[in-house]
């Protein structure tokens, strides 16, 4: 029993850091979207884009902050895509979100052939967001938070940030407002004289900028190079973070959290050798503990009311 | 309604006629060469492991056999069956697939089409009940995973003063993708290698279950350096981007997987445990193009066939003790000579991971 306790150690809070930052990006982006009542299962498309993106642009100028911003502007012109077939075109959010997703995967595959000429992986960067890491005088001295939280890469520090700052926005800001009032009753927003379709446009928009990040996270913070289909399903685990996290940036971002804990757990389990059980079993567990907490939270949650339903002005005019 | 039906009726019969006049001189074009083709499995082109090896071996057939060469990517497990079975269909004399997930995928399209020869990469079939169109091409991974072993099992112990990456912990460990019996090939005979060497060493696993989610892998990596693992071993796919980054970032080494890695990061990849996909991809399809192709058995490429061992040290080669290089040799002369036999299996390598 005590080695199970062993394994409760900083490196197991780092990794689970490691492990929740792109998640959390794209869960909070994701809260934002559903928030002004549009559906997003694109995430793992933006995240695709964005991780090409970022790799891109750090290759051919040597700096990965410009691949950064490369990033984070790619993840917002894909999603117009998905904002303009929703909102404008009025399309199934679901549809046009699947389809997204199909159309990144071949599109990075594309690009990355004509811009590295070889498939399935891009030539690595010079140089890396990891080679900024930096400690916050003071709040890094703190033991055991201070090293987990203030000794960290340039993109974690953003994902804590944009958790603040998007918690402000929803709650404490006129446009937060209007966000939040176009997912629950779009037509109280209309008649008021606030544009829904701009909202929604807006919020669709924010997810793809931190999705854009949250790639950018995978390919030139964490690694070095873009594999194909790098992202791995965290699009579609970030959606349950939102969900499970009941539409709240500080829920979506303790959601994250608890994702990436369990998938940081489970590597150290089979490390450790305590349980003599199939691995198939340990690589099983994040997933299984992702259905326990949608199916345990979500009940407790309550969706945005108008979130997926289409919105017409002519209609609901007549 | 009736007149709905006559219409409909005329615009089938169109369409009918139509798609066979279009499609009638297609059918008919005649092809001088011989066509072979691959089907990857998901993880791609690219993946600087077995994808490209098969690939490799089809590009030398164009060149020296003069052949037409064709390649369809699995993007998901459901296009196996529509990619070999659309291969064959283009009129493919002999098609590939790669990879062990395609194993059912392939008897399927080789009854479908007795017309073409299958080969599967890393598929074994069954002799009794498979087609005879079908040949399986499987690899000793474990006489690779031995002589990586071998090494890492003496520098971790004996040489760590050779490296300032190496620690005394005499633990090692290996991330694999998923636990399929190619992997666990390499698997078990790595664990044999070591213990033959260094039996009181701690040789850690970590599953990954994918072959191309690089994150996971590092993650495993971390972990395993936390463990006091001073080399690594991928048995992962793309995943192993993932080891081999981590393990730099770590200051650990990393053993390379299926062809030589050390390019991808020099001062970290000490050796790679080799599988020769390429060569005897060419020697098959040389044997289509000679006539003596022979379905319905397996085909296992080994030492003996020079399709398994390990690579080059290259900038280690100074560093590797002479002793090192001197017990690897000797092993691969008594695994060719029979005098050791290598396990194949976790059971058989007494690895009770």
């Amino acid at each position: 029993m005590n080695d199970f306790f062993t394994l409760f150690n900083v490196e197991l809070l780092h990794s689970t850091i490691r492990l929740s930052t792109p998640i959390t990006l794209a869960a909070v982006g994701a809260t934002i979207c559903e928030r002004a009542g549009i559906v997003n299962i694109a995430m793992e498309g933006l995240m695709l884009i964005g991780a090409f993106t970022a790799v891109f642009f750090a290759y051919i100028t040597g700096n990965p902050w410009i691949g950064l911003l490369a990033a984070v502007i790619a993840g917002g012109i894909f999603s117009l895509l998905h904002a303009y077939a929703t909102i404008t075109l009025h399309l199934d959010h679901v549809v046009s979100g699947a389809v997204l997703n199909i159309l990144a995967l071949g599109l990075t595959n594309y690009l990355l052939i004509l811009a590295f000429g070889h498939p399935g992986t891009s030539e690595p960067v010079p140089v890396s967001l990891a080679e900024y890491q930096f400690a916050v005088p003071f709040l890094s001295q703190i033991p055991v938070i201070g090293p987990v939280f203030f000794n960290q890469r340039p993109i974690v520090y953003m994902s804590f940030l944009l958790i603040i700052f998007f918690t402000l926005f929803l709650y404490r800001t006129k446009t937060g407002l209007h966000v939040r009032a176009s997912g629950e009753h779009p037509l109280a927003m209309e008649t008021i004289g606030v544009s829904v379709y701009r909202i929604r446009y807006l919020a669709v928009i924010i997810s793809g900028l931190t999705s854009g990040l949250a790639g950018a996270f995978l390919s030139i913070e964490n690694s070095n190079v873009f594999t194909s289909g790098m992202t791995g399903g965290r699009g579609f685990i970030a959606l349950a973070a939102n969900i499970s996290g009941g539409w709240s940036a500080v829920g979506s971002f303790l959601a994250s959290l608890f994702f990436g804990f369990a998938e940081a757990f489970q590597y150290k389990m089979q490390a450790a050798r305590l349980l003599d059980l199939p691995s198939e079993l340990f690589v099983m567990f994040p997933y299984i503990a992702t259905v326990i907490a949608v199916a345990g939270l979500v009940r407790k949650s309550r969706p945005p009311k108008a979130v997926g339903l289409d919105f017409r002005i002519e209609k609901q005019a007549d | 309604m009736k007149k709905y039906l006559t219409w409909s009726l005329i615009f089938c019969f169109i369409l009918f006629t139509g798609t066979l006049v279009i499609a009638m001189p297609q059918g008919e074009k005649k092809q001088d060469n011989i066509m072979v083709s691959i089907a990857t499995d998901i993880g791609g082109l690219g993946d600087k492991s077995f994808n490209d090896g098969c690939y490799a071996g089809l590009e030398k057939a164009k060149d020296e056999l003069g052949m037409e060469i064709k390649v369809v990517e699995s993007k998901q497990m459901t296009d196996y069956v529509p990619n070999l079975s659309g291969l064959a269909e283009d009129g493919s004399k002999l098609v590939f697939a790669v990879g062990f997930l395609m194993a059912d995928a392939i008897l399927e399209s080789a009854q479908h089409y007795p017309e073409s020869y299958f080969a599967g990469i890393d598929i074994w079939i069954d002799p009794a009940s498979a087609p005879k169109n079908v040949l399986g091409i499987n690899y000793k991974e474990h006489e690779s995973g031995y002589l990586a072993g071998i090494v890492a099992g003496l520098l971790t112990k004996e040489y760590v003063t050779i490296s300032p990456k190496l620690n005394n912990n005499n633990v090692l460990g290996m991330v694999l993708g998923m636990d399929i019996p190619p992997v666990e090939r390499y698997q078990a005979g790595f664990y044999a290698g070591v213990m033959s060497v260094n039996p009181d060493c701690t040789v850690i696993s970590i599953v990954t279950g994918v072959f191309d989610d690089q994150a996971k892998g590092k993650e495993a990596t971390f972990v395993l350096a936390e463990q006091g693992a001073d080399i690594v071993f991928q048995i992962a796919g793309l995943t192993g981007l993932g080891v081999i980054n981590g393990a730099k970032e770590k200051g650990i080494f990393a053993i390379g997987v299926d062809v030589d890695q050390n390019y991808i990061a020099p001062e970290t990849v000490i050796t790679s445990a080799e599988k020769g996909v390429t060569e005897s991809t060419f020697l098959v399809i040389k044997s289509v193009k000679e006539g003596s192709f022979k379905g319905g058995q397996n085909l296992v490429f080994g030492l003996n066939e020079d399709s398994t061992g390990i690579s080059p040290y290259h900038g280690f080669d100074s560093v590797i003790p002479q002793k090192v290089k001197d017990k690897v040799n000797q092993a691969i002369s008594d695994i060719k000579s029979g005098k050791i036999v290598v396990p194949s299996t976790r059971v058989e390598a007494g690895y009770n991971q």
